[in-house]
């Protein structure tokens, strides 16, 4: 921390002092000149990006507009909006059960949100805190068990879940997946870097392990906590495959009860995007409320 | 793409899932063939039974139907309880059907009754575990069952046959159609009801329209990736086959069967065939893209409802043929099997297959589904079909292909489904993408037929 500078650049190193008028005016005006080349120069990056921006959220955009068109208007390339009607969302109202599947999904997300941050913070602690025998090797286990596809453990999982009768259930879709490793590697990173001192400081004043886990180590790592467990949350609401080989019904969850209106004799666009557009609300408000944690999730796990 | 990656997925499910169960359950399903006729159901045995059909997959009036279907059945048969559900997994509605049961299987808690695709018939047949019906309740009660006032279509009734036994009894099926917009052909200065008998006809009437709006006019999902049941009576048309009459040789890489996507690929040659995936062709015709559409008849509803908002004539035609050949349609669709092991749910699952296609439920399935009736004496004056058929004059070509119908025939071993990609991709290949039809014909022949040794 020695070494950085506090202070810019320019006020390291000053120009000197002006000893006109004329002088200062030149120098702002260099300055000046500068900032427009600079912005000049910058252009064709913000362009890229804007239209690297307008090509991620026209599909959002698209899907808004089509899902409040008349049904009749579906397969319209007009891209402008209109005319509105609220006919898809009357369609989804009233072919799907769409409010007990937005309640078992929020269910279904939060309890394995919740699961997953918990056994994190736990296996993570273990990881940092304690040198062990095979305590690599464990590590690496999890980490390996991040890179198995899905597909590989997917049937095993399926038979598990069956022999426990746990199939058409939410704790069928839940109970697999109650370890993430992303989720373990991700806290361990911040839990090697939390200051041993703090521990040390803890374990002085009386606490245990699990006091010193809860009383010091989670209070101080609340954002990035906070930051995982929206991650989690939305990783788990987007989930697709594994819920729809446990929850049989169509009608369970969300991302599921989609599919209902995809049919090999064409497919009901307006209801699809009506239906998306009301799954993608509770990710949409946390966004809105929670916009800090959210990108900090993001930018802390490498996905920018 | 959501389909194809749901597909892919699915397929990999199957293929993980195909060794160990079928090593499990192969046991059951060829050994527990019964000789004698499974007991009546007493008047007092209430019976459970799990019903998967793809049909409930789907909201509106496909779910709907079914499961007013199912509550009908339910009302006459009190002793009887049916859980329907629709195949798990995330693949698109009809496409994975048979590894649900699968995977189900593995569990040990396969579904009583399945409606599974005529794709998967000889797997089902031969590995899945499916009880030969005949075996069950025996040939006259099936014949009894699907005779009646209203008898099944004969070429309809033996579809889900096997060695001489009866496996399945066909459900819900569609022919290959070509729906076509007539106020286009108006346009381009051709009668509505022009003659699209043959494919040299459907090619010079396309021209006319092509010139017209200057891009492509004809969509054929056929040649398309998923469309290898039409594919199949495009190919009989032709006088080729995709599999020998023994079931041992795969045949498309024959001179006939080259000679058939040639022919198709001279479409795309000469500006007529667009070159697009199943939902957008149907989309296509539907928005006015493309004015000629050969597909399932199944899509009718959809096309209907799009010539109304749209404004112009929706008009229908049997599958072409080639020159003076008649064509030779194929069928879609399903079958229902019996896939359980003890005789009180099989015989409610007899039961319930019975009314599931019987004349109450076929007006229940074509009216609302919209699916053509197998008892087709219903559409005739005097069934309760035919003031239906009369307001719904496009079913006519599809009525009429019943008569020549041939079977989806499909493919014997476990890597039936690999083997109808390889030719949908080789189809394509030479249709839409221009690589020579007699070695990439070829070539997937002989990488299908070691796929089957």
């Amino acid at each position: 921390m020695a070494f950085v500078l506090a202070t810019s650049p320019a006020q390291a190193f000053p120009p000197a002092a002006p000893t006109t008028d004329d002088g200062a005016a030149s120098a702002q005006r260099g300055l000046a000149s500068r900032a427009r080349s600079k912005a000049i120069a910058s252009l064709p990056a913000h362009a890229l990006l804007a239209v690297l921006a307008l090509v991620s959220i026209y599909p959002v955009y698209w899907m808004f507009v089509t899902a409040f068109r008349p049904n009749s208007d579906a397969l319209s390339t007009n891209p402008l909006p209109g005319p509105v009607s609220l006919e898809n969302f009357v369609t989804v109202w009233q072919q799907i059960p769409i409010g007990s599947m937005l309640a078992s999904t929020f269910g279904m997300a939060l309890a394995l949100a919740a699961a997953q941050l918990l056994v994190a913070i736990l296996a993570s602690y273990g990881f940092a805190r304690w040198s062990f025998r095979g305590k690599k090797v464990l590590y690496l286990l999890f980490v390996g068990s991040w890179l198995v596809p899905f597909q590989v453990t997917m049937i095993p999982n399926y038979l598990l879940v069956s022999q426990m009768g746990l199939l058409n259930t939410v704790a069928g879709v839940v109970l697999p997946q109650l370890c993430s490793a992303f989720a373990v590697m991700m806290l361990r990173q911040h839990l090697e870097s939390f200051p041993k001192e703090l521990l040390d400081a803890a374990q002085m004043d009386g606490r245990s392990s699990w006091q010193a886990l809860w009383q010091v180590v989670v209070p101080n790592l609340r954002p990035a906590l906070a930051a995982l467990a929206i991650m989690l949350f939305i990783s788990a609401w987007n989930e697709y495959l594994w819920p729809s080989l446990i929850m049989q019904k169509s009608t369970a969850l969300i991302q599921v009860g989609i599919r209902a209106f995809l049919g090999a004799e064409g497919n009901n666009w307006g209801a699809i995007m009506a239906a998306s557009t009301i799954a993608c609300l509770p990710i949409f408000l946390i966004y809105i409320f929670l916009q800090r944690y959210v990108v900090d999730a993001f930018v802390r796990s490498g996905l920018k | 793409m959501f389909a194809h990656r749901a597909r892919a997925l699915a397929l990999t499910a199957a293929a993980a899932v195909a060794a160990l169960s079928l090593s499990a359950c192969g046991a059951s399903s060829t050994g527990s063939t019964t000789s004698a006729v499974i007991p009546e159901l007493s008047a007092d045995q209430k019976v459970d039974i799990t019903f998967e059909s793809y049909n409930l997959a789907q909201a509106g009036v496909w779910s709907d139907t079914i499961n007013g279907l199912v509550a009908d059945f339910e009302k006459a048969h009190p002793n009887i309880t049916v859980h329907a559900q629709p195949p798990q997994g995330g693949g698109a509605v009809g496409a994975n059907t048979i590894s649900s049961v699968q995977t189900q299987l593995l569990a040990g808690h396969a579904p009583d009754v399945a409606q599974l695709t005529f794709d998967g018939f000889d797997f089902a047949a031969t590995q899945l575990g499916a009880q030969p019906i005949s075996d069950l309740v025996g040939q006259k009660a099936i014949d009894d069952a699907l005779g009646g006032a209203h008898p099944f279509n004969p070429n309809a009734k033996h579809l889900a046959d096997w060695n001489g036994k009866t496996y399945g009894i066909p459900y819900v099926f569609s022919t290959p159609v070509l729906f076509y917009n007539a106020t286009a052909l108006q346009k381009a200065g051709l009668p509505a009801d022009v003659d699209l008998s043959t494919w040299d006809k459907v090619e010079a009437a396309a021209k006319a329209v092509s010139a017209k709006t200057g891009k492509p006019s004809v969509d054929v999902a056929c040649t398309s990736i998923g469309g290898n049941w039409c594919m199949q009576g495009i190919f009989k048309s032709n006088g080729a086959s995709v599999l020998s009459a023994d079931r041992k040789t795969i045949q498309f890489g024959s001179d006939a069967a080259i000679d058939t996507v040639t022919k198709m690929a001279q479409l795309t040659k000469d500006g007529v065939l667009r070159n697009a995936d199943s939902n957008s062709q149907l989309e296509g015709l539907a928005k006015g893209d493309t004015a000629f559409l050969l597909q399932s008849s199944a899509v009718q509803g959809m096309l209907m409802q799009a010539a109304a908002k749209g404004g112009w004539q929706l008009k229908a035609s049997g599958m072409p043929g080639f020159g003076s050949k008649p064509a030779v349609p194929t069928n879609s669709g399903s079958a229902l099997f019996i896939l359980s092991n003890d005789p009180a749910k099989q015989r409610a699952g007899w039961e319930f297959i019975k009314f599931m296609t019987s004349d109450h439920a076929y007006e229940q399935i074509s009216t609302k589904i919209g699916y053509l009736p197998l008892r087709t004496s219903l559409t005739q004056p005097g069934g309760s079909l035919y003031d239906w058929a009369q307001k719904n004059p496009l079913i006519a070509p599809n009525l009429a292909q019943l008569d020549r119908l041939q079977p989806w025939v499909s493919y014997p071993g476990n890597s039936y489904v690999q083997v109808d990609d390889i030719l949908g991709k080789a189809i394509e290949g030479v249709v839409y993408y221009g690589k020579d039809p007699k070695s990439t014909m070829q070539d997937a022949q002989q990488r299908a037929q070691d796929l089957i040794k």
